[in-house]
């Protein structure tokens, strides 16, 4: 037994150290600074090489490097639209690294990021379609704000808004063909993709509130119910947000 | 009948040199052995501080770490720092990880104390006065030789570990709460005993004494 417990304990010793500082705070490797300096305190991460995220040897969650020039326009474009975050918000809803990569998988479904608030870290994929790019980056800082605020992004009351006869579906992966467009008929939901599950609903919402600078006019009850409910949750976390 | 056979000269050069070389590899073996035969040690008593109430003398095996701490960058962090100093319980405790040329951590008072290492717990050990509050500053510049309190993968979770970085690290910045500085004595920290790509370092080096100055 102490023979094993002394082989145990020196292959744990002889593991690699990986004295890599981000990877020390955030758990992703292969990930290099491409811009802290930054006015809302927003740290941005770029991936040196592919990296592979998960739990177990599974490691479901992929992403790979990109070119400079890539990183560099896709920066600008994210650093905009994220620079609408006061940094008093972004240290409120917990987030603070930006990991910048492309063709981000989870479970081999394309996504345009995954967002931790515990480790504070939303990860984007910069190739990402271009014409949901800028309203899906809000779609994720949403899904990092409701993760930090579980009571105030109630689902239950939120699936009230809706006609009694809807169902969400089991999860918002279970199907990769989900449509990102705008409903010309809202019916309730902004996209095809608000119809998968009631997070995913609220990110959708909340996304559009962001991208259409709150010039959204509709004449849907239930879409002016989600909106109100939105707008009512983010003033209890800031009342100073403005979107 | 024998015959006596005499040294010739150019053997009796190849002999000195023997020697000559013999003498060296062990005059040599003795420098390299001695890992603080250059370190300088910084007496206290010889330095006039500006705020000497806040300045602590960590003793290692090369000579003295000098640390100016800032009660007003982390007043309850510092306040904490300062108790377990005064009350000797950094004494023995073992430089459990250190990371060349990064950084170097101790004060697991539970598990890290030279009477009762175990290296299989070592840097999870708390003090048992409870953990407190992570006071982290976005505009705490943490430069080498900052002095921060370890946490562990969640905030507010700082007890007694500390860790002292060998170089800037920006990104701790926002991070870790810092609690102060080195003034004198990084080329003590710089000898401190580590092994590569070893997180923890077995049979480590040990805080002979850690104490304020006032």
């Amino acid at each position: 037994m102490i023979f094993i417990r002394s082989i145990l304990l020196f292959l744990a010793f002889i593991s690699p150290l990986n004295a890599n500082t981000i990877y020390d705070l955030i758990k992703i490797p292969n990930l290099e600074i491409y811009e802290t300096n930054t006015e809302n305190k927003l740290r941005y991460l770029y991936a040196t090489k592919p990296f592979r995220l998960g739990v177990g040897i599974k490691k479901n969650i992929h992403c790979s490097n990109s070119d400079k020039k890539t990183l560099d326009n896709k920066y600008k474009i994210i650093n905009r639209n994220l620079n609408r975050y006061s940094s008093k918000f972004l240290k409120k809803i917990n987030l603070k690294y930006i990991v910048l990569c492309e063709n981000l998988f989870i479970a081999k479904i394309n996504t345009a990021g995954i967002p931790n608030n515990l480790i504070r870290t939303l990860i984007l994929d910069i190739k990402f379609n271009k014409t949901y790019f800028e309203r899906a980056i809000h779609h994720e800082v949403f899904h990092i704000i409701s993760d930090s605020y579980k009571e105030l992004f109630n689902e239950d009351e939120w699936k009230n808004f809706n006609k009694k006869n809807f169902k969400y579906t089991k999860c918002s992966t279970c199907n990769n063909k989900w449509n990102l467009n705008l409903y010309n008929e809202t019916n309730g939901f902004f996209t095809e993709y608000a119809k998968s599950t009631a997070s995913e609903d609220m990110a959708e919402v909340f996304s559009h509130l962001m991208f259409y600078r709150n010039e959204i006019d509709s004449n849907d009850p239930i879409i002016n119910k989600k909106i109100k409910f939105i707008k009512k949750n983010i003033s209890k976390i800031d009342n100073n947000f403005r979107f | 009948m024998i015959k006596k056979i005499k040294i010739s000269i150019s053997e009796k050069i190849i002999l000195i040199f023997v020697i000559m070389l013999g003498i060296f590899s062990l005059t040599s073996l003795m420098i390299i052995g001695e890992k603080c035969l250059f370190v300088k040690n910084y007496n206290p008593d010889d330095i006039q501080f500006d705020n000497p109430q806040n300045i602590a003398v960590l003793n290692a095996d090369c000579g003295n770490v000098i640390i100016e701490l800032y009660p007003n960058v982390s007043p309850n962090s510092v306040k904490r720092f300062k108790i377990l100093i005064r009350s000797g319980a950094y004494d023995d405790a073992a430089f459990h990880r250190v990371i060349e040329n990064k950084l170097i951590q101790t004060g697991d008072l539970e598990f890290g104390k030279r009477e009762n290492l175990d290296y299989g717990k070592v840097g999870t050990g708390k003090s048992g006065l409870g953990t407190i509050k992570s006071e982290t500053n976005e505009n705490f510049k943490f430069k080498k030789g900052s002095v921060g309190l370890a946490r562990t993968f969640q905030m507010n979770t700082e007890d007694s570990q500390f860790f002292i970085i060998l170089k800037d690290e920006p990104l701790y910045e926002g991070e870790y709460t810092p609690v102060g500085k080195v003034l004198y004595g990084m080329e003590v920290l710089d000898k401190i005993k580590f092994i590569s790509k070893m997180p923890i370092v077995p049979r480590p080096d040990f805080i002979n004494s850690f104490k304020m100055l006032n």
